[in-house]
């Protein structure tokens, strides 16, 4: 059993390392004696099992001693953790190019170590909730597509984070396919302790929702690069400009901004969210079901769909 | 004799390695290393040919080592030394050049190591049989004497568990009998006094590097007289005085055994390796690896999962402590030895394969002593195969 480990082990280090390869080798060879049933010739078991007794007993004779005993049996568990290991591997693997995440559709948003590697997470936000979760309403925020629409998708977003902004392309894409088979509610859940700015971006947001203008200021404020690299004197600078832009009548606008108007609304939006488990941006709830991150249009399509036809 | 003091010369040991492989090779002195740099540094030129300084200087400093192995042997000329690669081409030597005839048997022990046993069987397509006797059995000895026997090729000390044989009075029984002696002395040169004129043993083959010399070095004693009768067994360049296309006329021995460009930084390193011995004296190093082996034999030679191989007795086992332990591996033992405590010491059947399919077993672990060990060195290896055996 040891020899399949250390076939393992060293096959991977050889391709790194010349040095490793004879032992690969001889590991190789060890392992295809004993699949044909004939006994490990090279000696390489023996070798490997004394070298890791020999190295506890310089520490602790007797863990040296349960090694030595129970070697067969630790290397049979090794080798069966690391088959079951790599089977989950591929099946996440599987998963993930299917809904973008590793445990298939039941569970969209739980970590996935494939994320990481495409450079997709979350802005997170460390957040205890007590008691049982709410599930979050469209409120009176602005939404798009038709009211009474069969799916129901509510985004918390932050028009800072980097991941919220990284899903709007997504969300376009969505609401462009989906119309009015769909309702889709924006509510602020500003990160204020990581994007200083986040609840100044959100009023904004709230100030143009008070001129109906909300969905074109709210699409500026995503696609606007310099909100999130300006400096901080700068800031109110963009929002104005970006207010500008979008036509809205500038002494309203400023007037709300500056008296805050809708800092209880923002609040508001925040804590329905934190009450519904929202601990990052984006987080979505289609029909009530999770999804975090910026996931593939696939991981929205396969929930969307299922509760269309539903 | 001062094992701290002599422990100084030998830079590995202070990397923190118990080294207890020394039948196999010993390690060196720095006064070898030494010299095998002044050979490259100061006078890298071939002996023999050039008539230059550099080459003169080269032959003396060959020359001089010969003496000094000479002495160390006590052989009554300097011409008697050969130098060879190890203990096995001096033995391939005699095999090949002693002209041995269809019939003739050749003695041997049943404890040899392999570098004296294949060049016997190997003959045996030529007729000539091998025969084994009882190693250290003198009756078993006397009994396979008979008038076709023309050489007992035996080990003095045997490298499997450091017993050794009455050589002497084997020899004096084997030259009654007409019988030649090569005496394997790999493991007997190293440790102990050996006087080949004392034995009166007409061949005696060592290697140097089991010596404190330097790796791929040996050395073959013969009688003058038998020398000047055998015929060389590499030939070429350096072995002959003149050659005609058709003919060649030897050089008297060593010479003519010593054929093509020889391993000078080697041949001096052994010389320097021979004469650090001879100071400390054989005697010393004998009576301090029995001491030390005494003390491995009392604290682990009674425990009932270990087995020893060549008896309780440490005075007959010399420096070399072989054993085995019930139910263990032999080479699982010394991995173990090797990554817990940076112990190393050799195991498996030690090139005495015979032996060990004879007597059923897959072999042992050999802890073989030198004179730079310790009581230190032997406490932590005892302590450490306790452990071992708490294994099991
Ligand atoms: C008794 C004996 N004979 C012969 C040899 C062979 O020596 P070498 O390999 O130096 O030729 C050894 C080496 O282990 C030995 O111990």
């Amino acid at each position: 059993m040891i020899c399949i480990l250390t076939l393992v082990v060293f096959g991977v280090l050889a391709i790194f390392s010349a040095s490793h390869r004879p032992l690969a080798k001889e590991a190789f060879e060890c392992v295809f004696l004993r699949l044909t049933l004939r006994k490990c010739r090279t000696g390489l078991d023996t070798k490997v099992k004394s070298s890791i007794v020999g190295r506890i007993m310089g520490k602790s004779p007797f863990a040296a001693k349960i090694t030595y005993k129970y070697f067969e049996v630790f290397s049979w568990v090794l080798v069966i953790l690391m088959v079951a290991s790599l089977a989950y591997s591929v099946y996440g693997g599987y998963n993930y190019s299917l809904y973008g995440n590793c445990y298939g559709p039941e569970e969209i948003n739980a970590f996935c170590i494939y994320n990481a590697l495409e450079g997709e997470t979350f802005t997170e936000l460390q957040t205890k909730v007590s008691g049982e979760l709410e599930k979050p309403t469209a409120d009176d925020d602005p939404y798009l597509g038709k009211d009474d629409a069969k799916v129901e998708i509510i985004e918390f977003g932050c028009y800072s984070c980097p991941y919220s902004r990284q899903a709007q392309s997504t969300v376009n894409e969505i609401v462009q396919k989906y119309g009015n088979q769909i309702k889709l509610v924006f509510r602020d859940f500003p990160i204020d302790t990581i994007h200083s700015r986040a609840s100044l971006h959100a009023e904004a947001a709230n100030c143009a929702l008070e001129q109906d203008k909300f969905w074109e200021y709210h699409k500026k404020l995503f696609t606007e690069h310099e909100l999130c690299t300006s400096a901080e004197e700068n800031h109110l600078e963009h929002i104005v400009r970006l207010a500008q832009e979008t036509g809205l009548n500038m002494k309203q606008f400023s007037s709300c901004l500056k008296e805050r108007k809708y800092k209880e609304e923002v609040k508001t939006d925040f804590n329905d969210g934190i009450k519904a488990g929202v601990h990052g941006t984006p987080t979505f709830f289609i029909n009530g079901r999770t999804i975090i991150g910026p996931k593939p249009i696939r991981a929205f399509e396969k929930i969307i769909d299922e509760e269309l036809s539903k | 004799m001062n094992a701290e003091k002599i422990r100084k010369d030998f830079p590995i040991l202070s990397k923190g390695v118990i080294y207890l492989d020394n039948a196999c090779q010993t390690l060196r002195p720095v006064q070898v290393i030494d010299k095998i740099n002044e050979y490259y540094n100061d006078y890298p030129v071939c002996g023999g040919r050039s008539y230059h300084k550099l080459s003169k200087r080269v032959d003396e400093e060959v020359t001089n080592a010969r003496r000094i192995i000479q002495k160390f042997f006590n052989a009554k000329k300097v011409q008697e030394i050969i130098f060879t690669r190890n203990t096995t081409e001096g033995i391939n030597l005699i095999a090949n050049s002693l002209s041995l005839q269809e019939g003739d048997i050749v003695l041997i022990s049943d404890k040899e190591h392999n570098s004296n046993l294949i060049p016997w069987q190997i003959l045996n397509s030529k007729g000539i049989k091998h025969e084994i006797f009882e190693f250290g059995n003198i009756e078993d000895f006397k009994s396979k004497l008979n008038s076709s026997v023309k050489l007992v090729s035996t080990v003095q000390t045997s490298n499997l568990d450091g017993t050794s044989q009455p050589v002497e009075e084997m020899i004096k029984l084997a030259h009654a009998n007409g019988s030649l002696v090569l005496l394997d002395g790999a493991q007997s040169a190293p440790h102990k006094p050996v006087d080949v004129q004392k034995l009166d043993v007409d061949f005696f083959s060592c290697s140097g590097h089991k010596m404190t010399g330097p790796s791929g070095t040996g050395i073959l004693y013969g009688k003058y007289s038998l020398l000047e009768k055998l015929k060389p067994f590499l030939v070429g360049g350096d072995t002959v005085e003149e050659t005609t296309y058709e003919k060649c006329k030897f050089l008297p021995p060593p010479e003519k055994f010593e054929a093509g460009l020889q391993n000078y930084a080697g041949i001096m390193g052994l010389g320097e390796a021979v004469k650090y011995l001879s100071k400390i004296g054989m005697k010393n190093i004998i009576a301090h690896e029995i001491e030390l082996n005494k003390r491995i034999t009392e604290k682990l030679g009674n425990h009932e999962k270990i087995e020893i191989i060549g008896g309780l007795n440490a005075e007959e086992r010399g420096g070399i402590f072989s054993f085995n332990i019930k139910n263990m591996d032999p080479h699982e033992v010394a991995i173990i030895l090797d990554n817990s405590a940076n112990i190393a010491v050799r195991s498996g059947a030690h090139c005495c394969h015979s032996w060990f399919n004879k007597h059923n077993l897959k072999g042992s672990v050999r802890a073989s002593l030198y004179c730079y060990n310790t009581e230190e060195d032997v406490d932590k290896f005892v302590e450490e195969i306790e452990k071992v055996l708490l294994l099991c």
